[in-house]
Formats: structure tokens, sequence, C-alpha cells
């Protein structure tokens, strides 16, 4: 695959920008000075001037190292990051729809179906390890440590109990 | 004396023993699958520990890190690939003494190193955290601003890679310590009306995204799921005598006061110790030539140094509030969880937790050394852990333990946000470790740098015309500023005989 970008650049352009945005972001935050001390703009200005300074500065000194770096994943990499991702996202929102427990049950599996690649395994197996591991978590957490866990707003719209 | 007995009697409860010990065994185990470690343990039980009370808190927390440090060893020698940068070393010589069909002793090397150098490293670090928390109780807001600055860069200019990037990262953890309330003025910061932003960032969002989510999301999208074969065909007896600690005597006290110097020094952990020692064992040896071929100095040196880190890295996380290496950065947050303020008042406010913190450290290594000799023998069942289900429970407490520490949605999705930045650094080369410092600092560092300007009525010039702290900024400066002369040294010199 050929290598269009120069990562370090890359992350410069980025690191400039989000420099830029900080410290446009820093001059809305209002002015309630303290006598004889910097007030609350001092850090995130600094921290803005740093990140600016030293993407520049990693333009200029790393950036031609990286001509021969590899690509960071070929399109097969990305595909798998990506796959991995969306289903990360698809379990948060799922999580909150239809609970911890359930989602967690399913999460898990699609996860470990995701995960083994090529290899086969246990289904049975699979599903008894999803169900087992993900009760442990919601009734350790609620029941035993009494922390509460998303019970699912399709539940409730539905005034169904979970337990 | 009081304290400590207080401590072991706290400790000695079933249910804090218990846990202990089973989150030690939890965390050898991490720490021996390579690409887990006793860190993501710690990162993974702290949302379970909210609801614990300290005490069994840090010593589930506690167990945990010395089982990490200690079976990172264990893939080193049974299959030449390191649990953990700690063991990086071990390599060299471990692997090499399995293939020759010696692996029994490679391994018994390996736990023995490891229990003497956490072992006799805590019991230096209980005798020394209190006189330099006396110490520390005369520096002001000026030279802990110093410190916390000498920190960060110290952890930036000994990484390996780029330094600009490294500044990149801890400038980015500065800023992101920023979101919020500010602490003088309470006037908020980057939070968009947001409620969930206006106390922060959550501290464990952070972990779990940038350390957690991007390990197994990276591992699975580089196809790193594979494991080696492991000849386990020489696992039987002890395979060490008592000539072999005769004969090995200074390099393991040589290791020990190495670990222990690196390890106390903010950002240097057992990652960089274990090469010194090895370097260092190398050198002292009277068959250098040997190194590398399967010789016991090599796995002593890195196995002592490695460990001796763990009360090292204690010291100055309890005496000063700096961590020692990344793993106790996980601690210092967890002590911040907990209420706990870290730093030269800890010790005096909280004796009991202090030493329980270094009884537990010193009951853990006893533990985990009796059960590692004597299971020993199922070392390779470790590393034939399928990640798929491994990496799959990763994710799943992840996200739970997001949720549990603040009970929002909003936690579960900047987890995802920060897995997709922790990805994005590390693409770019980016090392994460300075950003979860400068994070975990921020805040501190802010207090003190604003603290010391109204003290000296706004006089920016006090934190240079104090020595102590002069001192401090000027290591710092150099811990950033040296790698990079050095380097443009090198590079001219090779230029010049090119």
């Amino acid at each position: 695959m050929k290598h269009k970008f120069n990562r370090t650049y890359v992350m410069g352009i980025l690191g400039l920008a989000l420099a830029a945005w900080i410290a446009w972001q820093t001059t809305m935050i209002p002015e309630r000075l303290v006598s004889n001390e910097p007030g609350p703009k001092f850090f995130p200005f600094i921290s803005a001037a740093g990140i600016a300074l030293f993407s520049i500065l990693s333009m200029i000194f790393d950036a031609p190292k990286d001509k021969e770096a590899k690509p960071y994943l070929d399109r097969a990499g990305w595909t798998r990051m990506g796959l991995i991702m969306a289903e990360c996202l698809v379990y948060c929102f799922a999580m909150n729809f239809i609970g911890f427990w359930i989602a967690s049950i399913l999460g898990l599996f699609a996860f470990v179906w995701t995960l083994k690649g090529d290899k086969k395994i246990n289904i049975v197996f699979a599903v008894v390890f999803c169900i087992v591991l993900s009760s442990i978590c919601y009734f350790g957490f609620t029941r035993g440590f009494h922390i509460p866990l998303p019970s699912g707003t399709l539940w409730r719209t539905l005034d169904i109990k979970m337990p | 004396m009081e304290a400590y007995l207080s401590a072991l009697m706290t400790l000695l409860q079933p249910t804090n023993l218990i846990m202990m010990y089973l989150c030690a065994i939890v965390g050898c185990i991490l720490g021996a699958i390579p690409g887990l470690s006793g860190g993501l343990g710690i990162t993974l039980i702290l949302p379970m520990t909210f609801a614990l009370n300290t005490e069994l808190s840090f010593a589930m927390l506690v167990g945990m890190y010395v089982g990490g440090v200690s079976g990172s060893f264990i893939a080193a020698v049974l299959v030449g690939i390191p649990g953990s940068a700690a063991s990086i070393g071990t390599c060299y010589d471990g692997y090499p003494m399995t293939k020759k069909g010696q692996a029994a002793k490679a391994l018994s090397i390996g736990i023995t190193g490891s229990f003497i150098g956490t072992f006799v490293s805590i019991i230096v670090a209980m005798l020394c955290s209190g006189f330099i928390a006396d110490i520390a109780l005369m520096l002001g807001p000026w030279e802990y601003f110093s410190l916390c600055l000498m920190a960060i860069t110290m952890v930036i200019g000994l990484s390996n890679g780029s330094v600009f990037k490294g500044l990149l990262a801890a400038f980015l953890g500065l800023w992101l310590s920023t979101v919020g309330g500010d602490l003088v003025t309470n006037q908020l910061r980057f939070t968009f009306n947001n409620i969930n932003l206006y106390g922060g960032i959550n501290v464990i969002c952070l972990l779990m995204g940038v350390f957690a989510l991007q390990q197994v999301a990276t591992a699975y999208a580089k196809g790193r799921l594979e494991m080696p074969e492991v000849d386990a065909s020489s696992l039987g007896g002890f395979g060490l005598t008592v000539k072999d600690f005769v004969d090995n005597a200074r390099t393991i006290l040589v290791s020990l006061v190495i670990g222990l110097f690196v390890g106390f020094l903010p950002g240097m952990g057992s990652g960089i110790s274990n090469l010194i020692a090895y370097g260092q064992a190398k050198k002292m040896d009277k068959h250098p030539e040997l190194f590398g071929t399967g010789y016991d100095p090599g796995i002593w040196a890195t196995e002592v140094s490695n460990n001796a880190g763990v009360g090292g890295a204690l010291i100055p996380m309890i005496s000063l509030g700096i961590p020692g290496d990344a793993t106790t950065v996980l601690l210092l947050s967890a002590m911040t969880i907990h209420g706990l303020q870290a730093g030269p008042m800890f010790i005096q406010q909280n004796p009991v937790l202090a030493d329980l913190i270094f009884l537990t450290v010193l009951i853990s290594a006893i533990l985990v050394f009796v059960t590692e000799i004597f299971t020993k023998r199922w070392f390779p069942m470790l590393l034939k852990a399928p990640y798929h289900y491994l990496y799959g429970a990763i994710l799943v407490i992840c996200f739970m333990g997001a949720f549990s520490s603040t009970t929002s949605m909003f936690s579960v999705l900047l987890v995802l946000g920060f897995g997709v930045l922790g990805v994005v650094m590390d693409m770019f080369g980016m090392p994460n470790t300075p950003l979860m410092l400068a994070f975990i600092l921020g805040s501190k560092i802010e207090s003190y740098f604003r603290m010391g300007c109204s003290y000296a009525r706004g006089d920016l010039t006090s934190f240079v015309t104090r020595p102590i702290s002069l001192i401090f900024i000027l290591v710092a400066v150099y811990s950033v500023v040296g790698p990079i002369i050095t380097k443009a040294i090198k590079n001219r010199k090779a230029a010049k005989s090119v």
C-alpha cells in the first residue's frame, strides 16, 4: 500500500488546529481576577501555546524521519478498527436502551465473536461465558456493591421490572 | 509501631487477606500475558473499590500492582516475549535458557529475583518515606510546582521516541486537566454548559479509554492476538542451589540499588531499571560474552531491579504525592478517588493506611513467591489464555467501570472518545504516559503555581530565586533538553565519521 501522508505532518496540523481552538475558547472564559495571581485563563493559554509549539517542533524535527515509516494499519486493519469501535458505540447505546445486563450478554458475545477472527470457538461455551460474566458484573455491582448500572429505558417505558 | 500493628491486624482480616491474595494472583496472570499488565488490572478494579472501604481497596490495588510486576517475567522466559517493558532484559537470557532445557531454573531465578527485589525495596521504602515526608514538609508551593514539572519532564525525557511528541501529549493532558470549575475562582472552563463536565473530566474515563480500550482496539486491528507455542518439557524441580545465590550476590545487590534508585526517580520505572541493571551486570561480570546466551546473572539483574522499583516508586508517591512510574500514577488516582491527599502530610494524617500499603506489598510479595514456586509447572497454561475472551471481558468491564464512576451515560461515551484519542495518539507515535501524568498532576501544578504567585505577590521570579525550586526546574529543563543535545552531538559525530 502506498504511503501518501506523513503522519507527523498530519499530527502537527491537527495539533495547531486544536491549539487555536483552545486559545479561542479560552478568550471566552470570563475573567474573575483575584489579586496577585494569573487567573483561570493562564493555564489553558499555556496548554494551547505548548500544543502549538511542540506541534511545530515535531513537524520540523520528527516529520523527516516519518518518510520511510510503514503505514499504521493496512486496509484490513482499519476495517477491524472500525468494526470494534462501531461495536463499542452500539454497545454503549444498547446499554442505555435495554440495560446493562442484556446489552452486556449480547455485546460480550459480539466482542468475542469479532475478536476471535478466523479461530473456531465453542458457541455453547461462549454463550455460557457471556451470560455468566455479564451476570456476575451486573448483580455483583448492583446487589453486592450497591452501585447502580443502567437498567434500560425500554423496560421503564414498557413498565417492565427488570431484576 | 502502633500504626504498623494496627495496619497488620487490618490486613490480616480474612476478607482483606483473601481479596489481596486474589488480586495479587490476577495481577500475576495479567502481568504474564503479553499485552496485558497489572496496571490494566488496577484500572479495571478501580471502579469496584468505590463501594469498598479504603483499607480493603488499597489491599486489592497494591496486591494487583505487586502481582503484575512479578508476573511479567513468565512470558519473557517461556516464549521470549516480555509480559511488560519491565522484563525486556529478561528475554535476553531467560528465553535462551529455556531453549537450552533449563526453563525450571530460569523461572526459579525470575520468581526468587522478583521476591528479593520487592521485599528488600519495600523495607527500604518503609524506613525512608517518613524521613522524606518530613523534609518535604519544609517545601512551599514554589518547590512543589517545580517538582511536579520535573516529574512530567522526566517521564518525557526518558521515554522512548520523540521528546516533542511526549511534550505535546503532556500539554494535551494539562489542557484536559483544566476542564471544569477553576480551583480558585470556580469559573467554568471548556464545559459547554454540560453539567457532566462541571466537576472536570473523570480520571476513570480517561484511564479506561486511553489505556484499556486503546490497547484492545489496536491489538485487534494489528492482529496481535496469537502467542507462540511454549516448550514445557523442562519445568520440573526448583533448579536453584545455595551456590547460585552466593555466586550472584554481587549482581543481586547492585541490581537492588539500581532498581530502588531508578524507581524512586519520578517517571523512571522498571521498564528502564531492568535494562540499566542488565547493562551493569554485564559490565561487572568476568564473562560478559556469556550474556545473551542463557546466563544466570542476566535474569537475576533484570528481575531483582524491576521489582525493586516497586518500593522505589512508592517512596515518592507516599511521601511527596509524585508517582514514580506509570502504575503508581494509577494508585495516585485511586487515592484521589478515595478522598485521600498523597503528599508529605499523608503519613501523618493516615499512618495506618500508609503502613497498610507497605505491608500489603510485603505480604503480597511473600504470597506471590510461594504461589509461583508451587504452580510453576502450570505457567505455560497462562500463555494459552484465549485473547478473544480476555479482551471481550476487558471491554465490558471498561464501560461498566466508567458508568459506575459517575452513574452517567456521558462517562461511557467519554471512554469511547478517549479510546479514539488513544488510537490517534498511538498512530502518531505519541506516548500516553505523559498525557496521564500531566492530567493527574495538572490540577496540582496549576494550584501550586497560582498559590506561589499569590504568596509572592505576583512575583514570578520566586520560582527561580528559591534554591530547591531552581534545582528542580533545572533538572526539568535538562531532562528535556539533555536528550536532544546528546542526540544532536551523536548525529554530528556520526556524520563526521562518514
